[in-house]
């Protein structure tokens, strides 16, 4: 990074973050019980799928998918020296069991970290236990899996 | 299909990705919420614009909620989480404590969520974000068919 307090960087994260936010909104993904009802195949057969999550992907994918191909045209992006692109490459244990570790959690509440964030505007019950818990489970993983590039490349050698 | 939304889901997929676009093409950065959130303590020079970019992704979906209610959070009803199953005799706090943990913990182990796997990793074509993605979903799917939540 050039500079951690550059205000066009700063705006830019700040834009991003404001329409995120509105897509988590307008997508309803701040709705638990959306989510789980996209996430209950078991209703197929009953017709009470609702499969409305899958175009908030696809959606969402399409924008990205443009984004990263303009992006490799490009030596750098706008405000900063590189992309910070993941250089870690391995499907290694610790990617598969966290991804079933949060398919868990996911599954028995209905939001995760993203929508879990946003929904601080409209406080629900709980969601402060929620919110500490995890704070506190991130951290607890970075204790057992070095985090930075250079020591995942060393783990991994 | 009940409540199948699939025109507000495009939008705000739309909405999601040009906010993953923007931060990717301006700072070279993946809109990954558990990697930005999981590094927030280090006093690293990018706790700044982390901080920045969460504020605002809390103040985009409260502001959207002001100008366009009764969409989003349950329709016009206040917004809640889940209640635990009763079968399970767990209470509810406890419950959302426990999943709180497994996705922090998970995601930090897995380098990513929904977003910076789901969104990001899946257009980059990372081989990694396939894998993560593909058995979150799996095991999200079955936990809500084991635990009856809904």
């Amino acid at each position: 990074m050039r500079d951690a307090l550059d205000l066009r960087y700063l705006l830019t994260a700040a834009f991003a973050g404001l329409l995120f936010g509105a897509g988590l909104y307008v997508s309803q993904m701040v709705d638990p019980l959306k989510v789980l009802h996209f996430l209950d195949f078991s209703a197929i057969p009953s017709g009470g799928w609702d499969p409305s999550l899958a175009f908030v992907m696809g959606g969402g994918l399409l924008v990205m998918f443009v984004a990263v191909r303009i992006g490799k045209g490009r030596t750098a992006p706008l405000f900063d020296s590189r992309f910070h692109e993941p250089e870690f490459n391995r499907i290694d244990t610790p990617l598969v069991a966290g991804a079933a570790i949060f398919g868990i959690g996911w599954g028995m509440s209905g939001i995760c970290p993203g929508p879990a964030i946003s929904l601080i505007g409209f406080w629900p019950d709980n969601l402060a236990i929620y919110l500490v818990a995890l704070f506190v489970g991130s951290y607890a993983g970075a204790f057992i899996i070095p985090s930075g590039r250079d020591k995942r490349l060393a783990v991994a050698r | 299909m009940e409540n199948f939304t699939p025109v507000s889901a495009l939008a705000g997929g739309l909405l999601i990705g040009l906010g993953s676009a923007i931060l990717w093409l301006g700072n070279g950065r993946i809109a990954g919420i558990s990697g930005i959130f999981g590094q927030l303590l280090p006093p690293a020079r990018t706790v700044v614009w982390r901080l920045v970019f969460l504020a605002a992704l809390v103040f985009g979906a409260w502001g959207s909620a002001q100008l366009l209610p009764g969409i989003g959070v349950g329709g016009n009803a206040p917004a809640h989480l889940v209640e635990a199953p009763t079968s399970w005799g767990i209470s509810t706090p406890v419950w959302l404590a426990i999943a709180g943990l497994l996705t922090g913990f998970g995601t930090k182990i897995g380098n990513g969520c929904t977003s910076g796997h789901g969104i990001c990793g899946l257009a980059r074509l990372s081989k990694r974000s396939f894998v993560a993605v593909a058995v979150f979903f799996v095991v999200a799917i079955a936990t809500v068919t084991i635990t009856g939540i809904v």
